[in-house]
């Protein structure tokens, strides 16, 4: 198969990766409840990974804050900055992930910038709309659909500026472009474990800069006798038995990246992406590529992207279809409609891999 | 060799000072905070020897790692609580 949906999740991981799971099912209890030698293994492997983590994304690890995957961080976030009717200023590009506990709290969304790969826009509307008065701002780092990678350093400073907490959605960039915490001041940061960063399913990671409303309040293996959570990290946020295994593969998928280093990983997904796109112009397909974009290209094909991708699959092809979880970005793409063909790049991006989908791709427009 | 605990809230900051301290060259072992030293109930503590008491704590304030007390380990065997 040539996987190229790693905006969905990353397919093929580091062998490092599976052994490290392996090993902690095999030989760790639970962390931070026991004193023998099982929990205190599982306890290290935990503390390890925070540790990575802090150094990666410029912050302690206390602030790291393990969760089960992306969305789970990016509702305590929400929930601890956000109260009902607040005004909250997103990106056009936001993910369900964002919009839908929005408005389930019932806040009002301020959509701000709505042009692809045009940072002047982005910045310029963003702008207008913290001025025009905002409880707090989410905005994704990297739109999972067109890839195009958003003014995150400028958007975090103009929120400084107006005093407005603000929260990023890193789920399209943590291992592929610069995460930082302690230099942008956000209050929140919430990632995936197993896109980028390499790690199984059932990992994430909420980068902290207050203190979070729990989501779920339960055991800690602290402060026992308190009634609430505790009052610190990153206890008050981590009710119940943690994913050790899972916990165990993202640190040895934080390892491979910190070896391998992740800006030489986004420049093989970009070079990918980029003669993706090229190709895909040559077939005279509505293609959307541009600056500040990822190893993320979408198009409009010839047909129902669906049934595309469907063709494609047949063909040991792997890519996603339709509206990927963000109606909002489509809608600023003007795809709503139609959806789009998604193809994303992961670590192991290679030329095989474009050659052989735009092949099939061909191959397929031809018998259409 | 008089024996100190410095006990912390849970196994984060505890593991932690374990690292800062074995990096600094001090002897330290973790280990569960007896239940009757741990007032709001479980937590880890650090058995590292008392002449490095004070240096350690320099260590552990200056990473801002918090901890909760000190115990020092008298001769007849009984733990006492040491005023910071």
């Amino acid at each position: 198969m040539t996987y190229l949906d790693s905006g969905a999740t990353s397919f093929h991981k580091p062998p490092a990766v599976y052994q490290a799971v392996r090993r902690a099912m095999g030989n760790y209890a639970n962390p931070g409840r026991g004193g023998y030698p099982a929990a205190m293994g599982a306890s290290k492997t935990v503390l390890k990974c925070r540790e990575q983590a802090g150094a990666m994304f410029d912050c302690s690890a206390e602030q790291v804050v393990f969760t089960s995957n992306c969305t789970h961080g990016l509702n305590i976030a929400i929930r601890t900055l956000v109260k009902p009717g607040d005004r909250v200023a997103v990106s056009g590009f936001e993910h369900n992930a964002v919009t839908r506990p929005l408005h389930h709290l019932g806040a009002h969304m301020v959509v701000a910038g709505r042009k692809l790969f045009d940072w002047d826009d982005t910045l310029e509307q963003f702008e207008k709309a913290l001025r025009g008065g905002v409880r707090a701002a989410v905005f994704t780092h990297c739109s999972n659909v067109f890839g195009y990678i958003l003014p995150v350093e400028q958007m975090a400073q103009l929120c400084r500026q107006y005093q407005v907490p603000f929260i990023v959605d890193a789920a399209q960039s943590a291992g592929t472009l610069p995460v930082r915490m302690g230099q942008w001041g956000a209050e929140f940061i919430a990632m995936p474990g197993h896109k980028g960063l390499l790690g199984p399913q059932g990992t994430g990671m909420l980068l902290c800069g207050r203190s979070p409303e729990p989501l779920i309040q339960g055991g800690t293996g602290s402060d026992s006798k308190n009634p609430g959570m505790p009052d610190f990290l990153p206890d008050r946020a981590e009710a119940g038995t943690l994913n050790v295994p899972g916990i165990a593969g993202l640190s040895a998928g934080l390892e491979f990246l910190q070896r391998t280093g992740i800006e030489r990983i986004h420049r093989r997904e970009q070079r990918e992406a980029a003669r993706c796109a090229a190709g895909l112009k040559k077939l005279g397909l509505q293609v959307f590529s541009g600056d500040h974009q990822s190893g993320t290209v979408s198009f409009v094909p010839k047909g129902d992207c669906e049934e595309i991708a469907e063709c494609l699959a047949r063909q040991g092809i792997a890519v996603r279809a339709g509206l990927h979880c963000a109606p909002l970005a489509h809608e600023s793409a003007g795809t709503l409609q139609t959806g789009t063909v998604r193809v994303s790049f992961g670590y192991d991006a290679a030329p095989c891999q474009t050659g052989e989908f735009l092949l099939a791709l061909e191959k397929q427009t031809g018998e259409k | 060799m008089k024996a100190c605990m410095i006990t912390f809230r849970s196994v984060t900051p505890a593991q932690r000072g374990e690292g800062l301290l074995r990096r600094a060259g001090m002897d330290c072992s973790i280990q569960r905070t007896p239940r009757w030293m741990e007032e709001q109930g479980c937590g880890y503590s650090l058995r590292i020897r008392c002449q490095d008491v004070m240096p350690a704590l320099e260590i552990l304030r200056s990473n801002d790692v918090s901890f909760r007390k000190v115990y020092l380990k008298r001769e007849n065997g009984k733990m006492e609580e040491l005023a910071l």
